[in-house]
């Protein structure tokens, strides 16, 4: 009897699946996301799931939206392009969803444009902060922000190195990736605009396990601060390859490596500063406090620190907040009316306050002077002012 | 009864496969769904070309992803940059990925099995890396955007239309794969994979083979990725891994290699499979990992491999009726006429001058001069390490002599390939039986008819008239000849699978599909029962009749004696008698290589 | 001067890690003709064992023999139940496959388990660099090419001096001549599987401190381990330890002198070219093809 129900079920699950369910007219009231959920950047998608799974049980618990309760559907993308479309494409046609989130991988978040706006079905990237994302000459723009704009970090991290330089000779250390080569430009435009001297741009690969050779010609070129972009794996090996061959600079980083960097550098790492949109691990405000402690009881975690992109999850919550907002404001559960709504929500979030969180113009909600500066002390990473690099 | 219906008889499947194409965008509801059934028609296509490479030369790839990122790119290049239209891009991309192909051939001409798949493993991490970091023409990890969609004249394509191109384009690809796999060419190319030796003997080259399935499985992937940079409209490196590689593969083993329905039936798997397998959450990528596991372990043929297994036996558990071999030769004008040889040159048909072939310092074969009379049985005997098997591959272009001349009906031959050789009219069985041991009895038969082939890729692909003219008359005359040999109601079992004397005849009757005017047969008695010896000097003189030259490589004295007219002995390389089998046996210098002294050899076997 | 120097002991170092996965693969290519693909994993495996122990509070010089002494039992069930029923001569690629599935579910149930996130397994020799002619190196470092070379003459000495290995020998260059004497061909096979992955562990715990811990870690170090391998020839143990040194030099030259997109693509190339102008390996032996 059971076994039979069973295969009932799988028989009718995969012939919904071939034959499609309803025409997706009336969206529903469901946020999907396309994250790394396998892979070695899984924990991204963790962090971000704490933080919109919080935000949605609390407006659910409060009756939801519309009167109607947000659900959360994640699908795994594993990085790869082809798999974010196929997500996109289920999240917005078969499963008729409201809005969506993206993950980790700009690759991915890049690949997702095309099918994003022929469904119109508005997108909000959390975590990936790759510029071509949101500005993509499309009009109009489905795709929204709620996180790091890499235009506005690279300037945020060109003055920062230009205060921090003795030489005033910059060096440039990013990953071969998405993220790391859409950077570039920006770092470029920006250093020019600051009249700073970057000296050398240096590359590398996932998983490189010795960045001596990129050091070595740093260091040659005179270069006591290095801009980074790299993952918490690739910080560790460069801090490694500097100790080998005795270099000392001063590090500005991205936000890509705020994990288990300090397990691996320990003190090492020791001022290294890295930009944030947000952090758990300074003194919260009320609102901030109560939802780390929602965070860390839902899903049993020992300290703040478990969350391995901190800023990650307070985007996502903010996010799925502003998309309540938006549809509130709708009126409907109508994907274009919500896109149009997404230009007049006013939020007080634990990020900042929105106040509107987009504008026509300007699609990423999270204003570069509401960053963060944190900064490893050992093996932590903190808000710099409760560290001794605060000055 | 046609050999193996099951995956021959593709007509009724390839209308089936066109119906649903065709009913598909009524199927579906949104384009998801279209979409995931177009990302899986490409991937199709790469697993069908791939099929060609893995199911018939056995070659494996573990760099398709490479060759498919090549005609993504190129086709994203050109239509970003040049504005090249549809057709433009797309030629862009088959010339761009054929030449690919040529190039990783090359080296299958020198190394093969986990050799090649590594040359191909770094080809596609090669490609991979230039994508990353030609920034300038690549646009880096970023990718190219804003790939324009297809327009044929008739304004944007819509994703129905888009949909309607796909599928006709994989369909194609589906007919010609089924075409070329089930064609000449095919057999050859399954004939090169299973024994280098035996196709070579039978003047089937096999680097061209090889070349060939590398260009077109190329090619293949180099379409299906164009069409994925228009599907997509946006191609970047992370789309090409090696990971993508390995899926390739993956669908051609799970589905089948070598079968016509396999690729589709893998590739349609493992694009559902991701999708099917999202409610697993973070468990999914373990559940696949189990799931290609227990398919590989219970069905290691692949899916429509096993299917076809499981038909076959049915089928022969159905038909086991008592079958026997008929005694052979069994002449018949149509096998006089398919066989006789009619003299074109005068003099004798193959001499050798003087010809000495060395192996570093040794001597196999030294100062080696004889002279093969037309239409006439000449024996070479000798004690074991005498040279005898040496001379012959030296006779036959497998071994290029050190020194001396070989002339092949007055045209001089040294150095040139056993290929050539066996197209100039010459060719030979094997001391330990060389066949194409998985395809059939008339497979192996006609797979020798391919070097006269005169119906050429295009009408074999396409199935024009000449293509069935062709097949009808090779059909009718391996018929022929396995009647002649008395294998007719083996005709559909795999050759494998025949008892020893049976695969001996079979051996005999493909080099006889060359209609050779000369015939090397190494050892042809060895275990063989009396009767059957009796057989196959009743042979020897039939082909004799028939004015086919033989030369034997034989140590079974008696036989030599009644058939040969001619006999050569060598002894250490050297020629130490040659005559009439009468004055050899006589040959004080003979009875001294063979025993030392005393007895003249008369035993069965000496 | 000081960054010839650097760049030569930086190789060395990483060059030593692709010589011991290249002595695995050489291990089990000598037995069955056929390779665990995922032998990457065994790396993980063995230093994923060993973290988890280590926080188990089981110390790590009980954990770590514990931790190898499982691969070693992972590596006989590949070989058992992926390897031998899937490997019939030399154009099979069942075993290829299956080695893959199981490599999949590996690194997926760590990455659940365990983590997705590089963790650390601490050395001591990890603190402080050493400065040799100029260049710097860390003491930990240093072990990978001195344990690449003993292996090697580990694996030697056991081929030539021992019963067993001069049975695995015979079974390398002559299977069925072997198994006609009454060597105990699938033993021997299952022996070898099991060596490999507790060499495979071995060089995971080893590399841990230098290059971390996460479930992919191996997959790099696995497939350029076996190119090593291939390039190398797959029957000479010291040819195999040379071209995994020089491979690992190489590319740290390629990367000082020019860029790391350079170093895959001249490195991959080299490859190609090396195995064109040498289609059995470097030092592999021609395989005569006999008529």
């Amino acid at each position: 009897m059971k076994l039979r129900s069973v295969h009932a079920l799988l028989t009718s699950a995969s012939l919904a699946l071939v034959l499609g369910a309803a025409p997706a007219l009336a969206n529903k009231p469901c946020i999907g996301a396309s994250l790394p959920i396998t892979g070695p950047t899984a924990w991204a998608a963790d962090s971000i799931r704490m933080g919109a799974e919080v935000a949605i049980a609390e407006i659910n618990a409060k009756g939801g939206v519309l009167g109607q309760r947000l659900s959360f559907v994640a699908y795994d993308d594993a990085g790869q392009p082809p798999r974010g479309v196929d997500n996109a494409r289920r999240i917005a046609e078969s499963d008729g969803c409201i809005a969506m989130f993206g993950g980790w991988h700009s690759g991915v978040a890049l690949a997702v444009v095309e099918p994003v706006h022929d469904a119109r079905i508005p997108y909000i990237a959390v975590i990936s902060a790759g510029t071509r994302i949101t500005e993509n000459d499309r009009k109009p723009n489905y795709m929204f922000r709620v996180s790091m704009f890499d235009r506005w970090q690279a300037l945020a991290l060109v003055r920062k190195s230009k205060e921090v330089t003795k030489t005033g000779n910059i060096g440039v250390l990013y990953e071969d990736t998405g993220w790391g080569q859409g950077a570039v430009p920006d770092l470029k435009a920006s250093a020019s605009a600051e009249s700073a001297k970057i000296v050398g741009f240096e590359v590398f690969k996932w998983d490189d396990r010795d960045m001596t050779a990129q050091l070595i010609r740093l260091r040659d070129a005179k270069v006591d601060t290095i801009i980074l972009y790299s993952r918490d794996l690739e910080a560790n090996q460069i801090l490694r390859s500097m100790q080998r061959i005795n270099y000392s600079a001063r590090i500005v980083s991205a936000w890509g490596n705020t994990g288990t960097l300090g397990e691996l550098a320990g003190p090492l790492a020791n001022g290294m500063i890295v930009l944030q949109t947000f952090t758990w691990a300074g003194d919260l405000r009320p609102q901030q406090k109560r939802v780390l402690d929602s965070i860390m009881s839902r899903y049993k975690l020992k300290s703040p620190d478990d969350i391995k992109h901190g800023s990650g999850a307070a985007n996502a919550y903010d996010a799925v907040y502003i998309l309540a907002e938006a549809i509130r404001t709708a009126g409907a559960y109508d994907r274009t009316r919500v896109r149009d709504a997404l230009y007049k929500v006013t939020h007080e979030g634990i990020v900042q306050r929105y106040a509107p969180a987009f504008t026509p113009e300007r699609h990423n909600a999270i204003l570069p002077e509401n960053y963060v500066w944190t900064a490893w002390h050992n093996g932590r990473i903190l808000p710099i002012a409760q560290t001794p690099y605060g000055k | 009864m046609k050999p193996n219906r099951f995956t021959a008889g593709v007509a009724l499947p390839a209308v089936v496969f066109a119906v649903v194409l065709v009913a598909i965008p009524e199927l579906v509801s949104n384009s998801f769904q279209l979409r995931a059934v177009m990302l899986f028609l490409i991937y199709a296509l790469v697993a069908l070309g791939l099929n060609l490479l893995v199911g018939l030369v056995s070659l494996v790839s573990l760099g398709q992803a490479g060759l498919y990122a090549l005609g993504a790119y190129t086709v994203a290049i050109l239509a970003t940059q040049t504005g090249a239209g549809f057709v433009l891009a797309m030629m862009g991309a088959i010339a761009v990925t054929a030449a690919a192909g040529v190039a990783l051939s090359y080296p299958t001409v020198r190394v093969r099995g986990v050799y090649l798949a590594v040359v191909t493993i770094a080809f596609g991490l090669i490609v991979q890396n230039v994508a990353i970091d030609w920034r300038t023409l690549t646009g880096g990890t970023l990718g190219i955007s804003n790939v324009p969609r297809i327009d044929l004249g008739t304004g944007p394509l819509s994703t129905t239309g888009l949909y309607g191109l796909i599928a006709a384009i994989t369909f194609v690809g589906f007919v010609l794969h089924h075409n070329l796999m089930h064609s000449r060419i095919g057999r050859a190319m399954r004939a090169v994979a299973q024994s280098e030796t035996a196709s070579r003997a039978l003047g089937i080259d096999p680097t061209r083979q090889r070349v060939l399935a590398f260009v077109l499985s190329s090619v293949f992937a180099g379409i299906a990725g164009g069409l994925y940079a228009y599907l997509n409209r946006y191609v970047n490196p992370d789309t090409f891994s090696f990971s993508d590689s390995i899926r390739f593969l993956l669908m051609v083993i799970l589905g089948g290699s070598g079968t016509t329905f396999g690729p589709l039936i893998g590739a349609g798997i493992l694009t559902w499979i991701p999708n099917l397998l999202q409610a697993f959450g973070k468990w999914q990528l373990f559940v696949y990992g189990a799931l290609l596991a227990s398919v590989i372990f219970f069905l290691p043929k692949g899916i429509a491999g096993s299917a076809r297994d499981l038909w076959l036996r049915w089928r022969v558990g159905r038909n086991q009726s008592v079958r026997q071999a008929d005694a052979w030769p069994k002449p018949s004008p149509g096998v006089d006429a398919l066989l006789g040889v009619r003299a074109t040159v005068r003099g004798p048909v193959l001499q050798t001058r003087d010809l000495t072939i060395r192996f570093g310092g040794l001597s196999a074969v030294s100062g080696v001069t004889v002279d093969i009379e037309r239409a006439t049985v000449h024996a070479i005997i000798g004690p074991n390490g005498a040279g005898k098997t040496t001379l012959l591959n030296a006779l036959s272009g497998f071994y290029a002599p050190t020194e001396g001349r070989v002339t092949l009906l007055q045209d001089e031959v040294g150095g040139r390939s056993s290929v050539q050789i066996a197209r100039g009219g010459l060719t030979r069985t094997f001391q330990n039986t060389e066949l194409f041991p998985e395809m059939t009895v008339e497979e192996n038969v006609r797979v020798a008819f391919h070097a006269r082939s005169r119906c050429g890729f295009l009408s074999t692909v396409l199935r024009l008239p000449a293509f069935h003219a062709e097949e009808r008359l090779q059909r009718e005359r391996a018929a022929l000849l396995l009647d002649y040999v008395g294998l007719a109601a083996y005709r559909d079992e795999t050759a494998a699978n025949l008892a020893f004397g049976h695969q001996r005849r079979l051996e005999i009757a493909r080099a006889l599909a060359l209609s050779p005017e000369i015939l090397l047969l190494d050892e042809p008695a060895a275990g063989l029962t009396h009767a059957e010896i009796d057989e196959l000097i009743a042979l020897i003189r039939d082909l004799k009749r028939l004015g086919v030259t033989v030369v034997l490589v034989e140590h079974h004295v008696d036989m030599i004696m009644s058939v040969s007219d001619h006999v050569t002995v060598l002894d250490y390389g050297e020629v130490i008698a040659s005559g009439a089998p009468s004055a050899v046996r006589e040959d004080p210098r003979v009875i001294e290589a063979y025993f030392g002294a005393g007895t003249v050899p008369t035993g069965a076997h000496a | 001067m000081t960054a010839f120097v650097q760049y030569t002991l930086s190789g060395l170092v990483i060059g030593g890690l692709y010589a011991i996965v290249a002595l695995g693969f050489y291990i089990m290519w000598s037995a069955v003709r056929a390779v665990n693909f995922a032998h990457g994993d065994t790396l993980m495996l063995g230093s994923v064992l060993a973290i988890a122990l280590m926080w188990a509070g089981v110390p790590l010089l009980v954990g770590i023999p514990l931790a190898i002494a499982a691969s070693a039992g992972f590596g006989l069930l590949i070989e058992r139940i992926a390897v031998r029923p899937l490997n019939h001569g030399p154009s099979s690629v069942g075993w290829m496959l299956s080695t893959i599935a199981i490599g999949l579910m590996l690194e997926a149930f760590v990455t659940i388990t365990f983590g997705a996130d590089p963790r650390s397994l601490p050395s001591p020799l990890m603190g402080a660099p050493i400065s040799i002619a100029g260049a710097g190196i860390f003491p930990h470092e240093l072990l990978v090419p001195v344990a690449a070379v003993a292996l090697l003459a580990l694996l030697d000495w056991f081929y030539r001096a021992t019963m067993l290995g001069r049975a695995m020998r015979a079974i390398a260059q002559k299977p069925v001549a072997a198994g006609l004497m009454g060597i105990d061909v699938r033993r021997m096979a299952l022996i070898s599987f099991a060596a490999a992955s507790a060499l495979g562990a071995f060089a995971g715990i080893l590399a841990a401190p230098i290059i971390q811990v996460s479930a992919t870690m191996g997959l790099l170090l696995g497939l350029k381990g076996f190119l090593v391998a291939i390039i190398a020839g797959m029957s000479n143990a010291r040819g195999i330890v040379i071209t995994g040194f020089a491979y690992g030099v190489l590319e740290r030259f390629i990367e000082g002198f020019g860029n790391t997109s350079l170093r895959e693509v001249l490195g991959f190339g080299v490859m190609i070219l090396l195995l064109l102008m040498f289609p059995n390996g470097l030092f592999g032996q021609r395989e005569v093809n006999k008529v």
